[in-house]
């Protein structure tokens, strides 16, 4: 048995840290889409939103105010990075998403394309 | 083998019942299964117990803390926002809404009186200090 390659695997196996998956509730209203994602302890330099073709990626990093020579004594929440990845509609406009983060819940809100729009007619009373 | 037949549906229907009102997300933030609102970490130093509970999007005015001896409760109503309007339909909801109310116990060296509480990015952090008498000291030796 080769002691050093038995270091090395559980120190991978340290590094590899779940990324935990935020709770999201989605709302759909003739507008668009609106997401709200739970983000306990991440900041808004801490957070990352990237769409990349049809894909909206989220991924934030819980940043605990912590002192010196802390012990963990219970864990509930035992990784420190959320991440989640959705799939866009192609009815969705992906260059217009807003987004906003409030003590820990990011809202955003993703309109669908102008095409996609309701549209209201008007009609004349001749 | 009876009991085992018995056994096993039931099994199945507590993961069902555990799927139905507490969505993955609880399951995965605790890597087991969350029954309880808000998560919490508890770390401890020489000097004091740290108590973080995750809790996003509250107004802290909503979150009642108490200390009674060596218990501290958590509570409060979480309530979202603008949930459903006239033409909104949900997709998915996993965010907790509701009443909460999480009760830890403290250990013995904490010092009940001085207990400071911050909101900051959706994490309630406590800090409570431990009582001076039952922090480590250090004993200085003076050479003669």
């Amino acid at each position: 048995m080769n002691t050093e390659n038995k270091e090395l695997t559980t120190q991978q196996n340290k590094v590899e840290v779940a990324a935990l998956t935020p709770a999201t509730d989605i709302y759909e209203s003739k507008e668009g889409v609106v997401l709200y994602v739970d983000l306990p302890g991440v900041s808004k330099s801490a957070l990352d939103i990237d769409v990349d073709q049809d894909i909206l990626s989220i991924k934030g990093k819980v940043d605990l105010t912590t002192q010196e020579n802390m012990q963990a004594t219970y864990m509930d929440v035992r990784a420190n990075i959320y991440e989640r990845r959705f799939t866009l509609g192609d009815e969705l406009d992906s260059s217009k998403i807003d987004a906003k983060l409030d003590n820990g819940v990011l809202k955003l809100s993703i309109p669908r394309l102008e095409q996609h729009q309701p549209k209201k007619i008007t009609i004349k009373v001749a | 083998m009876i009991s085992n037949m018995l056994r096993f549906p039931f099994s199945m229907l507590d993961n069902e019942m555990e799927s139905l009102f507490y969505p993955e997300v609880y399951r995965s933030l605790a890597g087991h299964s969350q029954l309880t609102y808000p998560p919490i970490n508890i770390s401890t130093t020489d000097k004091s117990v740290d108590v973080y509970l995750f809790i996003a999007g509250m107004n802290p005015d909503d979150i009642e803390l108490v200390i009674e001896k060596n218990m501290l409760s958590v509570s409060g109503t979480r309530k979202l926002p603008d949930a459903q309007g006239d033409d909104k339909g949900s997709y998915r909801q996993e965010r907790f809404e509701g009443s909460f109310k999480r009760v830890i116990t403290l250990p013995e060296t904490v010092d009940t009186e001085s207990p400071q509480a911050v909101y900051k990015d959706g994490v309630l952090h406590i800090t409570i200090a431990k009582r001076a008498e039952t922090q480590p000291r250090q004993i200085k030796i003076s050479a003669q």
